[in-house]
């Protein structure tokens, strides 16, 4: 009989696994949905507006008039698309869009036509031959995929947020690699919980050879000075200028309503090597004008001074929805002031029937199973944002809590104790 | 100890051993003390047919807890029936899976086929051999165990 001595799960395995759960996710229609009407804060689904708990748009900026005049306007002068390689020649909106995203993040940086190839690009640039890379196992999946890139190099996963797995293993390989890359979400956008900023950037100072490179897709915008995120705010406080060892990916496709991905570089140089051999800054298109217009409107949102009221406002939101659920008594993943909200679940059956539940009294919300988290933490995730309405996010609550959400709180994401995170929601 | 409650003794073992709270992994010294140094655990799935040697388990299961498909894993008998003859043993074992052992429900049910031998002091775990209820295989604990079901 024939047995395994190395097992390593094939892609084809394990796309058959997850298509397995998804077509059960689909049989009992709560993935792979379209909706009808959207306007923010209500969406259609089977003919019914439901409120909108579902959406990354955390600033509500996506129906912003500024940024949808600016998208009009691109069109006008642009067209539809823009279909030369960024190598040959860019859309002169560019320039512009980079130029004010520097001004947001206080560092060099570069536009991608994605997060996910933003990684791609970076990543086989920055990791150089003598380089080892340490991943979180909850990383993004477009950060696994971009790894998958990187010839000839280890790279270990590490548990969830585990600093002292880390530290460990920076022992060991600091021993015989140059330098060490760990790769993290600045924002985990599932459980809706933090990266351990104040730990990493204690590993900063300690060991001169670890570099960081943080995927702040969730916290662009609504976080930071300008939206710079969580990332670059945090860790700023390690001498990020001085030993240029952070790189931070931004999305321009969630809170900031736009389309693409940018990456906040320690130094120029770097941001002209990735430019000139990143792969998908070279084979890839570019983003498409209308988005390069409304990309160019929302950076300069980001840079007036009242941006950092409508951050305040969606804190205010945060805060109200945290302490509604505690008062409600529904367990939470985490308790991170964040807009990624997570109700754990002690089944998919019993994550599914409460979406479903939740659909049927008006709420879009959506459910989470393997392979979005862990087989054994299915649940429901709810996003907050500036479309909602106060009385949305009461409504929200009384409902899950009427349904009598049964299980107990999940073991919780360990909270560390920096500002972001309330003494006890 | 008389080998009936020998018996209870490494089955209870055998599903403590796997299981594990959050962070943790399964207790791999107390894995080579119930199973056998020869044992085979064969694994049924939709997606095909694993076997595996106590060596090659841990690393498909250390693969999965490094890349986050479990984080805790908590397995419970539910119901079992046992065949002893000589020295050998056979035992149908249904199981569910939980996230947390408090859980009031579960994420999944199956069947754990055991052979067990008998060492002279206690019985070890030849081979562990299991499927787990899906739409198209439903689990049926009255069926399974016709008359003859004993839960706890
Ligand atoms: C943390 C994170 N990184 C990257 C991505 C991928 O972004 P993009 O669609 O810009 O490639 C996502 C998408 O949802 C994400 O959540």
């Amino acid at each position: 009989m024939a047995r395994v001595h190395k097992f390593r799960i094939s892609s084809t395995r394990s796309n058959d696994l997850v298509c397995r759960s998804m077509a059960a996710a689909e049989a009992k229609g709560t993935m792979m949905r379209r909706a009808g009407h959207y306007c923010g804060r209500f969406l259609e689904l089977d003919g019914r507006m439901l409120r909108n708990f579902g959406t990354c748009s955390y600033l509500g900026l996506d129906q912003h008039p500024e940024l949808r005049q600016a998208a009009i306007a691109a069109v006008e002068e642009y067209g539809t698309q823009f279909s030369i390689s960024r190598a040959y020649l860019e859309c002169a909106l560019y320039q512009g869009l980079e130029n004010n995203l520097e001004k947001m993040t206080g560092q060099p940086t570069l536009v991608a036509p994605s997060t996910t190839l933003a990684h791609m690009a970076a990543l086989p640039v920055l990791v150089r031959d003598n380089d080892a890379v340490v991943i979180d196992q909850f990383a993004h999946a477009s950060l696994h995929a971009a790894t998958e890139l990187l010839r000839d190099v280890p790279v270990h996963l590490v548990r969830h947020s585990r600093l002292d797995q880390i530290d460990e293993l920076l022992q060991k390989l600091s021993i015989c690699y140059e330098r060490i890359w760990l790769v993290v979400d600045g924002l985990y956008s599932m459980f809706g919980d933090f990266a351990p900023f104040e730990g990493l950037g204690a590993l900063l100072d300690r060991w001169p050879q670890l570099h960081l490179y943080v995927d702040d897709a969730h916290a662009t915008g609504w976080l930071g000075t300008h939206g710079r995120g969580g990332a670059l705010m945090q860790l700023g406080q390690h001498n990020l200028h001085q030993h240029k060892r952070v790189v931070v990916a931004l999305s321009l496709n969630k809170s900031f309503a736009a389309a693409g991905g940018a990456l906040a570089l320690p130094d120029a140089e770097l941001k002209v090597r990735i430019r000139r051999c990143g792969g998908p800054m070279l084979f890839s298109g570019p983003i498409q004008p209308p988005m390069l217009g409304a990309a160019v409107a929302s950076s300069k949102l980001h840079l007036r001074a009242e941006h950092s009221a409508t951050q305040a406002q969606l804190m205010q939101r945060i805060d109200y929805a945290l302490a509604a659920a505690a008062q409600a008594g529904l367990p939470l993943a985490t308790h991170h002031r964040t807009p990624v909200f997570f109700i754990p679940c002690d089944s998919v059956d019993e994550a599914t029937n409460e979406v479903q539940w939740l659909i049927n009294e008006g709420f879009y919300v959506c459910p989470s199973a393997f392979p979005a988290v862990p087989v054994n933490r299915p649940g429901v995730r709810f996003t907050i944002t500036l479309h909602n309405e106060l009385e949305d996010i009461d409504a929200l609550i009384e409902a899950a809590r009427a349904r009598g959400h049964t299980c107990g709180a999940c073991p919780n994401v360990e909270a560390t104790k920096w500002g972001l995170i309330p003494s006890k929601a | 100890m008389n080998r009936a409650d020998a018996l209870d003794k490494t089955l209870r073992q055998m599903y403590a051993v796997i299981s594990f709270p959050e962070g943790g992994e399964p207790d791999w010294e107390g894995m080579k003390a119930v199973f056998h140094p020869q044992a085979q655990l064969t694994r049924v799935t939709p997606e095909g047919i694993d076997h595996f040697d106590l060596q090659s388990f841990q690393a498909m299961a250390t693969e999965m807890l490094d890349r986050g498909v479990y984080t805790a894993f908590f397995e419970q008998e539910i119901a079992r029936r046992e065949h002893t003859f000589g020295s050998l043993a056979h035992v149908l074992s249904a199981y569910e899976t939980k996230r947390s052992p408090e859980a009031a429900s579960c994420l999944a049910r199956g069947v754990n086929s055991i052979q067990l031998l008998w060492e002279g002091a206690s019985w070890r775990v030849l081979s562990l051999l299991w499927d787990e209820a899906m739409p198209g295989n439903p689990f049926d604990l009255k069926q399974l165990f016709a008359a003859e079901v004993s839960c706890g």
